[in-house]
């Protein structure tokens, strides 16, 4: 076999053994394995208003994507990116409520400033999780996880609290916001371009941030050995922190658009697990920016169709995230059976 | 026991660290495995202990072959090693070290019976209850001596013992070495780069260069003869006498300026230390494990914070800030991990002139021909990665990143673990600095070597500088008492 | 505060503890032994389930109670293939495996899914049950409670009394120098792995059998493996204070409660998420304690500096630092 062939042959044997794998999970859980496949399938690529569905859950998966790339660059596992997104999502609302609702700006304006709003709420949350780590000597895994849960405490609590519905709290969010305070609409489907441009831009830039700019080789040489670093007087705990904030305002900017251009307003678990389902993708892509978006949009494919699973042949949607971890463990068996030859020296390969 | 290696062969990559090396270990004898660093001296003797499988060859203890050997097996056959850093569980206590003495596990009742009977045999003090990081080098190396002899070991291994001890311990540990094989049984394999050692102790001796055994001598054993062999014929010129020392420089403004100053390591503080070092000096610290020495070091580096007293470098105070001040001031740090501290395994050498020299950066590949390449002979490829460098490479990496303008040069063992001819050009370089007017401070494990290059020496011993001493004023065995704590300052002949 | 109150207090923190004791004793075996076991929280998820599916087919509690326990021991087994044998990273796929048991949970859990199920009832000891406030806490309770008090007990006495517990503790320092000894190095961290493994999935048991009966998604016990693995750094890697760690948070959650029929006007879920930032605040304090700063500071102060200890404590040898070594 040759070192060329290899990656091929990687990813073919996990693909084969991931779908045997789960061919025997789905059949252990009482299902037809081919109907629940083929129900997947159609739910996330079967018709215009499935690709719409599945677009609309690529955006937040490839800004998260990014996010993570940024900051598993400087070797920190962002494991917060879920409480980010919802931090993002409560200050989007947050500002559409105090300016735009107001009629404090214009509605484009105010539109546009909830995204900037999305942003600076993820930088934060994310910044809480790289100070705890770079000066409370927390590691991100726990505060990241933690804040996660905090988060989503504080997005019940304004939901079912403060910015609950006229007369009555519910589960099912607050008050829709007015049309013109959406980002526009792609073929009148909740699916903004917008946020794909957005997505697919924030994607570009971090390729650039990591690969061509000093910043980029900085974080690299963080990641390679901290201390070496500091020696150089590279100053990581700022770099790190830089990461985590550019990290965190992609993540927030996910939920920005989650409730500007999707739901168009705060619902419980917003963060919808785009988060740990990006955490996977980038395993899956091992951390390189080449293949992440295939990652994304192979894993929004599953996220969407999965959908379908409860109301075609009651499971629980649960399954997707049980095919996502199973390709992730088998590429990572195929990569320790065929191991790589060098890979390359920066920016991506974890 | 006659223990004999023949025709033994082991590869890393396309490297043969062993190349066809035969050996006989004769029963009641010492026998020294002599080398430059990077022989395969270690390598052979990791073969022999199991640790490592050889390519080719065999191995044939008292009379039956064997085409390798694991840990395990070495063991039953009485062959044990006490390797250059104690291999041991220091959280754990004393008796429990010893009782996972590589047979069954001892209960502690045991244990401690069999470990006060093994050190009054050999005259050891080692109470079996406080935790081993407790106890200094010498007293690691007894304990490891210990749990080998309570196992009856026939053929002992020793690597490198005489780094980190002073010259009075190195004196017991022969004593006890000359001890174990007086029955005409049991046989020594020391292992060392040090001809001095070898003479003193051994009774014959195996040279390897390159991975191959390129000498045997028995005693009386003739100095040039064996240098030669180490060397090769030029070399040994050049490795024979050793450079003029340096003279002690009295006159000039002090550069670093330390006042009561209290270092506090994540792990160590150092009692408030005052010293004073001008430009153009090269100061050996000098100290055995625990001495503090290093933390000294890490101290005017910036990595270690002063948390009270003073240190100043060329007029700016510097105490408690930062390390990137300390950069600023001018002040570089050589670590003696270079990989684990200095470098970043997967980047390439340019990467590292990129990130040394940003400023610079769309120059790197100038800065690494003209530096690098020409002034520091370094001989790889820009592209490649540092993983690959070899020990001398590094170091030479290291060096040529340090700015031209720096002011005070700190290293912490420069010369560990590398081959001749790098050593000699560190030296070289050391004194190229401190002659342009910067001041040069390192800790060397090797007291003959701290003692040949130093023009003055600090002595550190029980995380206190314990004596500072101008070059002329002193000679290796009363560094040694200073080192530890067998005389305190006051007591030195002037 | 009545005496009764008191007394119903206590049983209600050591009852809420139980699983957590267990989870963390079985991350303190497995770290001891120099493996980090970061699929904790996805285990005791996935093992609550198959605990609950199995004490349902075969109607006995304790029958499910095993298989949760299997269940555990199967998922450690998946970590210590590819960490210890194929020699992946422990790290990523331990996270990989907490994210993907927990879909699995659900997705094979959804037939149990608001299912009544057998649980594993309650003890009432005659005479023990009689001594005044630890009778009624301890031996008129579920027996899950005595279950984690005598595992505190056991592991204990197996880490710091055997011989088998010190060639553990060995391991997990020295890898290299257990090697030389000619230990076995692989074979005991795969063991401890299991074992460890074993007890997060009897945690799981405890919770779908008996703390928070029944199976659902969410089930309820979701990040109770993650505070675990934060108690076992809080407990500094020694049983019995890893125990106290986990009756520590049980106190809070069991305070949230409490408190909740105090001040009716705060939201319910608030209380549930309280654990969290404590975990977060008992991390930061408990490393900045250990840090070099603070100890040089602390020990500048008169009298209280005396009692600061010398050298940091800390983590098995094998495991320093590992988190910070990314994947």
């Amino acid at each position: 076999m040759t070192r060329r062939a290899s990656p091929l042959v990687r990813a073919g044997f996990s693909l084969a053994l991931a779908v045997a794998v789960t061919l025997a999970i789905v059949a252990a859980a009482g299902a037809p394995p081919i109907d629940t496949l083929a129900v997947m399938a159609e739910g996330g690529l079967g018709s215009g208003q499935a690709w719409l569905r599945t677009l609309s859950a690529l955006v937040p998966l490839l800004l998260c994507g990014a996010a993570l790339c940024v900051t598993f660059a400087a070797n920190l596992w962002n494991i917060g990116v879920e409480g980010q997104i919802t931090m993002g999502s409560v200050f989007c609302l947050w500002f559409l409520r105090v300016a735009g609702l107001s009629g404090l700006l214009p509605a484009p304006l105010a539109v546009a400033g909830s995204l900037a709003a999305a942003m600076v709420g993820g930088l934060l949350w994310a910044l809480l999780s790289g100070v705890l780590r770079t000066y409370g000597r927390v590691h991100e895994i726990f505060s990241g996880l933690g804040l996660n849960f905090v988060a989503m405490g504080v997005s019940l609590w304004l939901i079912l609290g403060f910015w609950k519905r006229p007369g009555m709290a519910s589960m099912s969010g607050t008050e829709p916001l007015p049309a013109e305070l959406w980002l526009p609409a792609l073929g009148g489907r909740p699916m903004s371009l917008v946020g794909l441009v957005l997505a697919v831009a924030a994607f570009g830039l971090v390729a650039f941030v990591l690969n061509r700019t000093f910043f980029g080789l900085a974080l690299s040489a963080v990641r390679q050995n901290v201390v070496a670093a500091e020696r150089l007087g590279l100053r990581p705990k700022r770099r790190m922190l830089a990461a985590m904030a550019l990290g965190g305002a992609l993540a927030g900017l996910a939920g920005g658009i989650l409730v500007a251009g999707l739901y168009h307003r705060l619902i419980p678990s917003i963060s919808g697990n785009y988060g740990y389902t990006a955490i996977m993708a980038v395993l899956l892509a091992s951390g390189s920016l080449r293949f992440l978006p295939l990652a994304c949009l192979f894993f929004a494919v599953l996220t969407v169709g999965s959908i379908q699973l409860p109301l075609a042949l009651s499971l629980d949607s649960s399954l997707a995230g049980v095919v996502q971890g199973v390709l992730v463990l088998t590429l990572f068996a195929a990569r320790r059976l065929w191991p790589a030859g060098t890979t390359g020296s920066r920016g991506g390969g974890a | 026991m006659d223990v004999v290696l023949s025709h033994i062969v082991k590869r890393f990559g396309p490297l043969a660290a062993n190349d066809d090396v035969s050996v006989r270990f004769a029963p009641g004898t010492i026998h020294g495995i002599l080398g430059e660093n990077g022989a395969g001296k270690s390598t052979l003797m990791r073969v022999l202990c199991g640790v490592l499988a050889p390519d080719g060859g065999e191995i044939t203890v008292g009379g039956s072959a064997y085409a390798r050997l694991n840990p395990e097996a070495a063991g039953s056959l009485g062959i044990g090693m006490l390797s250059q850093d104690p291999l041991d569980f220091p959280p754990l206590c004393v008796w429990e070290n010893f009782a996972l003495g590589g047979g069954p596990v001892l209960s502690r009742g045991q244990a401690t019976a069999r470990l006060a009977a093994v050190c009054a045999r050999m005259g050891f003090v080692l109470p079996p209850d406080g935790p081993v990081a407790r106890l200094t080098v010498a007293e690691r190396q007894q304990l490891e001596l210990a749990r080998l002899f309570d196992r009856d070991v026939r053929l002992l291994i020793l690597d490198e013992p005489t780094t980190g001890i002073s010259p009075a311990q190195k004196e017991a540990l022969f004593a006890v070495l000359r001890a174990f094989v007086a029955d005409g049984e049991r046989v020594v394999a020391l292992v060392t780069h040090k001809l001095a050692e070898a003479r003193e102790l051994c009774d014959t001796v195996s040279v390897l260069r390159q991975g191959r055994l390129v000498g045997s001598f028995a005693a009386p054993l003739s100095t040039p003869a064996i240098l030669a062999s180490m060397f090769g014929s030029q070399a040994a010129c050049a490795a024979a006498t050793p450079p003029p020392r340096p003279d002690p420089v009295t006159e000039a403004e002090a550069l670093v300026v330390v006042e009561n100053a209290v270092i506090a390591d994540e792990k160590v503080v150092l009692e408030p230390l005052s010293v004073a070092i001008r430009p153009g000096e090269i100061v050996g610290v000098a100290g055995i494990s625990g001495g503090g020495q290093e933390v000294f070091l890490r101290g005017l580096a910036g990595i270690a914070p002063v948390v009270a007293g003073r240190l100043s470098v060329a007029g700016r105070e510097l105490a408690g800030r930062p390390l990137t001040r300390f950069l600023d001031a001018a002040v570089h740090y050589l670590p003696a991990s270079r990989m684990e501290e200095g470098l970043f395994p997967g980047l390439s050498l340019l990467d590292h002139v990129r990130l040394a020299f940003p400023e610079q950066r769309d120059a790197a590949r100038t800065i690494f021909t003209e530096r690098c390449v020409g002034r520091f002979r370094l001989t790889n490829q820009p592209d490649s990665r540092a993983a690959r460098l070899s020990g001398g490479n590094q170091q030479r990496l290291l060096l040529s990143l340090v700015p031209d303008d720096t002011r005070l040069l700190l290293a912490d063992n420069p010369t560990r673990g590398l081959d001749a001819a790098s050593i000699a050009q560190i030296w070289d370089h050391f004194r190229e600095r401190a002659a342009g007017g910067a001041a040069v401070v390192f800790f060397s494990e090797d007291l003959d070597e701290l003692l040949d290059h130093a023009g003055r020496v600090l002595v550190f011993y029980s995380r206190a500088l314990v004596a500072d001493l101008r070059s002329g004023t002193y000679d290796a065995a009363c560094v040694g008492d200073l080192m530890t704590g067998r005389v305190a300052a006051g007591e030195v002949r002037p | 505060m009545s005496f009764e109150y008191l007394t119903a207090l206590i049983a209600a923190v050591l009852f809420a503890a139980a699983p957590l004791i267990l989870a963390a004793l079985g991350e303190t075996i497995s770290e001891r032994a120099g493996v980090i076991n970061l699929s904790l929280d996805g285990t005791v998820l996935f093992a609550a389930m198959a605990a609950f599916a199995a004490a349902r087919a075969t109607n006995d509690p304790w029958l499910g109670l095993a298989a949760g326990g299997l269940a555990g021991a199967g998922i450690a087994a998946i970590l210590g293939l590819f960490g210890l044998i194929l020699g992946a990273s422990e790290l990523a796929v331990g996270f990989v495996l907490t994210l993907f048991c927990r879909e699995l949970a659900y997705f094979m859990g959804h037939a149990q899914a608001r299912q009544p199920g057998p649980d594993l009832g309650a003890l009432n000891l005659p005479g023990l049950s009689d001594i005044p406030l630890i009778g009624p806490a301890l031996f008129r309770q579920s027996p899950v409670v005595l279950l984690s008090l005598v595992a505190v007990g056991l592991v204990w006495l197996f880490l710091m009394r055997t011989r088998a517990g010190l060639v553990v503790r060995a391991v997990g320092e020295s890898p290299l120098a257990a090697t030389a000894r000619g230990i076995a190095v692989t074979r005991v961290q795969f063991l401890c792995c299991l074992a460890g493994g074993a007890l997060a999935g009897l945690a799981g048991g405890l919770y779908s059998l008996s703390v928070k009966p029944g199976w659902g998604h969410p089930q309820g016990c979701e990040g109770a493996g993650w505070i675990a693995l934060a108690i076992v750094i809080f407990g500094g890697w020694k049983p019995v204070r890893v125990a106290l760690g986990a009756l520590f948070f049980a106190a809070i959650q069991v305070a949230g409660i409490a408190l909740q029929d105090v001040l009716p006007g705060l939201s319910g879920t608030l209380f549930q998420i309280a654990p969290f930032p404590v975990m977060i605040l008992t991390l930061l304090v408990v490393n900045l304690r250990r840090s070099a700063a603070f100890r040089e500071a602390a020990r500048r102060v008169p009298v209280l500096g005396r009692l600061v200890p010398r050298t940091a404590g800390g983590a098995p040898g094998a495991i320093v630092g590992a988190l910070d070594k990314g994947f």
